[in-house]
């Protein structure tokens, strides 16, 4: 089963979580600024431990590996760029090229991040509610294909023991052909017994009125005032962050000098202010929940 | 005017067209009524359940017609139809459609377009009139057998049907999960007035409390009528059926002659434990209670002497991090023996026989097996001619497309290929069966079902065949898992015949099952499986003569009379030996 994280910003819209996750991922793929970058790294890894605790510390080993990996290998590829730190087998090892290495590496870290985060919010209840809104028969069909998978595994592995109790399922000794043999009969029994499971649930879904006209989908999530307060503070955000992009806030040359626009820029500054901001809204969002919760204790 | 009415209806399907499966039946269904359904297997049961629904309703010829309310079932749209005729099946699992629990509560007010204030209103409504809050949020994977059938109740009762059709709903179910189930639909009788439609090989649970039992055969409705008045008319017509009506029923019908009964006064028989007791205390009233004749009694070996089976201290979980299923498992199975093992849901019975089968490996323990390791077994010594097992849905042995093919694939692969070239060439008729599948069919009583396809079968006749397949391995051991599962009483005595049979030419049998009735009655010793272990062993007049809750409904009704009597025989004899010895 999967777990269920207790998370503010999990209890919002799934719209809201789309938009917001959509954001944080797209310009996290665009944005090749070294401190943009940074920005999303951390605030990535700080949500992303307040939704798995300690065991994000084993997705961070990976990322961390990976990171090493892409920084230093880069390098040895693009001998380009002005400062020479060392040679190595006779070939340039340039510091420009270190930190474009590095700056790539920090792009694939924080995008891995976000979509672990983004499968801790994102459930197939909230996956299949987005498709439903766009497609509404795609939603019913997806939600039955999630009902389908985990019967058939069921299934293939109950036949596959009740046949080797009969010893009829072969054993090491068996040649590669007889394998062969015995994982077609296992998948011709698993089709039969499916068609006629299928023939059950047709049966079921039209004596439930399935197909007599029109069709509503049922919404498990609210639309309420929070979501479109949210919302409209995203839209808000993400506007400031892309006039700035525009701008050239973003903008970093990495080949042969390093050429990007710093701090002393004003919209550089506003840009990753908003930036941070936008990405922080999850974890403003559960700070101000735990102050709550620490006020209301108070005063029982 | 009844609420429904059927016609004369008959019915054939197009493939046997002279074959009547329903002949002339007509019925009255009040509003509100609870009627029980019962007859063998392939008595047109449940062909007559699905002319109640239109979308339901096979292919074929049909006369006569099914009104509601006095309007003709035809002329009633789908939609309607849908939302006030709710239809419950026999398997759990395959008329759930979404995968959350949420979700197919909601998915018959989807399909009816509902907007969603109603449906919130109705969903939320059934989650707390069946319970489910605490499961609503669940993938439909992660529920057990009885919850998902309550899951398939509660969606339907969500679309407010005036009447409930329920196609033997508890069949797959242990018996726990059936009696609350069989319970929630008595409460939705009584509370919400729903007319009820139900059919059950399990009729304890609801023959006292149906205010119309209908029973057919062959198509036809022999007798309808409450169910006191069933219980004397298939008593004096000798039929088949009455074995399958409850234990005080039969009891007392077996006494009633001796004791000079006014048979026409059907106020006295008893339809539930509680006045099958009252009345045995009313027949005893001042009398005494002859003890018991002390049979030679075998004293019960703690310790089998030489063993078909013998687990010891064996411990089992499925992951490091999950908690022990085993726990220090210890029994024996003596040689020869029928040895039934009972217990509750999730206690690990099932666990115990994979370990036995050697699906799953102990990480602590002894399994023996005729007195040797089951470890030093080779796969091909072990599962041909020493041990095999029947799983508990028979469709997982088959993968042939007609039984005689699904016998043939156990001679090997190179004979059974040469027999379906010999049968594609001369014809069904023309190639003689192989001595030893003859022989094993006739046992088990498969010869005229050799030419069908094994997913047309009844669930008795697959049972049947399930079991030829295994018997062709020749086992000195057979395992059985639920082998009593969704068949009905008439195929449990011809499985049973067949056990004895085994039994005779020297197999022994270790059983997992919930069937208590089946157990006491043809069982050599019951074992008590809980939490992991095997607490007590006895031979089943013993174990079932000390239990007060796990036993017969027969050993329930008499215990404060008689000491060890389980079967509905045993009550009707010690009562006619009293009765005798009054005279």
């Amino acid at each position: 089963m999967r777990e269920i994280y207790k998370d503010e910003f999990a209890t919002y819209n799934p719209i809201t979580n789309i938009i917001y996750f959509l954001g944080a991922i797209i310009l996290g793929m665009f944005f090749i600024h070294p401190v943009f970058v940074g920005v999303s790294i951390i605030i990535g890894l700080i949500y992303l431990f307040i939704l798995k605790k300690k065991r994000a510390l084993r997705e961070l080993l990976f990322m961390l590996l990976m990171f090493v990996v892409i920084s230093v290998i880069n390098p040895v590829f693009n001998l380009l760029g002005a400062t020479v730190l060392f040679r190595l087998f006779n070939r340039p090892y340039t510091l420009e090229s270190l930190i474009y290495g590095m700056t790539l590496g920090g792009m694939a870290v924080a995008i891995l991040c976000w979509f672990a985060c983004y499968n801790c919010i994102m459930t197939s209840d909230k996956f299949i509610y987005i498709f439903g809104k766009i497609i509404p028969s795609v939603s019913l069909i997806l939600s039955m294909i999630l009902r389908l998978i985990p019967n058939l595994t069921k299934k293939t592995k109950q036949i596959a023991s009740a046949r080797s109790c009969i010893g009829m399922a072969g054993d090491s000794s068996s040649s590669r052909m007889e394998k062969v043999r015995n994982g077609t009969l296992v998948l011709s029994t698993l089709t039969s017994w499916s068609l006629e499971g299928g023939i059950i649930m047709a049966d079921s879904m039209r004596s439930r009125g399935y197909g007599s006209g029109k069709r509503t989908t049922f919404a498990k999530y609210r639309f309420d005032a929070r979501n479109l307060v949210l919302i409209l503070v995203m839209a808000f955000l993400l506007t400031v962050i892309i006039f700035c992009a525009a701008k050239g806030a973003t903008q970093a040359e990495y080949i042969p000098y390093l050429m990007m626009s710093w701090f002393g820029d004003i919209y550089m500054s506003l840009g990753v202010l908003a930036y941070a901001v936008f990405l922080l809204i999850p974890v403003f969002l559960d700070i101000k929940e735990m102050i709550k919760w620490r006020i209301l204790r108070s005063k029982i | 005017m009844a609420h429904i009415t059927i016609k004369d209806l008959s019915f054939s399907y197009p493939v046997d067209p002279d074959r009547l499966v329903l002949d002339h039946v007509s019925v009255d269904i009040e509003q509100g009524q609870y009627v029980t359904l019962c007859g063998k297997s392939g008595c047109g049961k449940t062909t007559l359940l699905n002319q109640l629904k239109t979308v339901l309703t096979p292919n074929g010829k049909r006369t006569g017609e099914v009104l509601l309310d006095g309007v003709s079932l035809d002329q009633i749209d789908l939609r309607t139809q849908a939302a006030t005729i709710g239809y419950v099946m026999q398997d759990p699992d395959s008329q759930i459609v979404t995968d959350k629990v949420w979700h197919e509560l909601a998915f018959g007010l989807e399909n009816l377009g509902f907007d969603q204030r109603t449906m919130r209103t109705r969903v939320a409504e059934m989650a707390s009139y069946f319970g489910i809050q605490s499961w609503f949020h669940k993938d439909v994977e992660e529920l057990s057998g009885g919850q998902k059938q309550l899951l398939n109740l509660a969606s339907i009762m969500a679309m407010q049907p005036n009447i409930l059709i329920l196609d033997e709903p508890t069949s797959q179910l242990d018996p726990i999960a059936a009696s609350d189930f069989l319970n929630t639909v008595r409460k939705i009788n009584l509370e919400l007035g729903t007319t009820i439609i139900i059919t059950e090989h399990r009729l304890e649970d609801i023959f006292h409390a149906s205010d119309k039992v209908i029973v057919m055969e062959k198509g036809k409705v022999i007798v309808q009528d409450e169910p006191k008045a069933v219980g004397r008319y298939l008593k004096d017509e000798n039929s088949e059926m009455f074995a399958a009506l409850p234990a005080p029923v039969q009891i007392y019908y077996g006494v009633a002659k001796e004791a000079g009964f006014d048979m026409d006064d059907l106020k006295r028989v008893p339809l539930t434990v509680r006045e099958g007791r009252t009345w045995l205390s009313e027949l005893f009233e001042g009398k005494e209670v002859l003890p018991l004749k002390e049979k030679e009694d075998v004293p019960v070996k703690d310790v089998e002497e030489d063993p078909a089976i013998s687990l010891k201290d064996v411990w089992f979980r499925y992951d490091r991090d999950l908690p022990d299923v085993l726990k220090g498992t210890t029994f024996d199975v003596g040689r020869g023996k029928i040895f039934a093992l009972v217990g509750g849901n999730g206690t690990g019975k099932s666990t115990m026989l994979k370990a036995i089968c050697r699906s799953i490996r102990p990480y602590r323990g002894k399994l023996l097996i005729d007195g040797k390791k089951l470890d030093s077994y080779k796969s091909g010594d072990l599962f041909k001619g020493k041990l095999a097992m029947l799983p508990q849905d028979p469709k997982s042995l088959f993968v042939k497309t007609t039984v005689r093919e699904e016998l043939e694939e156990m001679l090997g692969t190179k004979e059974a290929a040469r027999y379906e070239k010999e049968v594609e060439i001369k014809g069904f008729e023309n190639v003689p069966l192989d001595e030893r599948i003859r022989q094993v069919a006739e046992e088990c009583d498969i010869l005229h079902l050799l030419k069908s396809h094994p997913f047309d079968l009844s669930g008795g006749e697959q049972q049947r065949t399930a079991l030829a397949k295994v018997l062709l391995t020749e086992p000195k051991i057979l395992l059985l898992d639920e082998p009593t599962k969704g068949i009905d009483n008439f195929f449990k005595l011809q499985f049973a015949n067949i056990l004895r049979k085994l039994q005779e030419r020297g197999v022994t049998i270790l059983m997992v099952s919930h069937d208590v009735e089946f157990c006491a009655r043809y069982a050599d010793q019951v074992g008590m499986f809980f939490d992991g272990d095997v607490i007590t062993t006895n031979t089943p007049d013993k174990f079932f003569g000390q239990n007060s809750f796990y036993t017969t409904a027969a050993n329930r009704m008499s215990r404060h009379l008689f000491t060890n009597a389980i079967t509905d025989e045993d009550v009707i004899q010690r009562c006619l030996e009293n009765i005798q010895s009054w005279k």
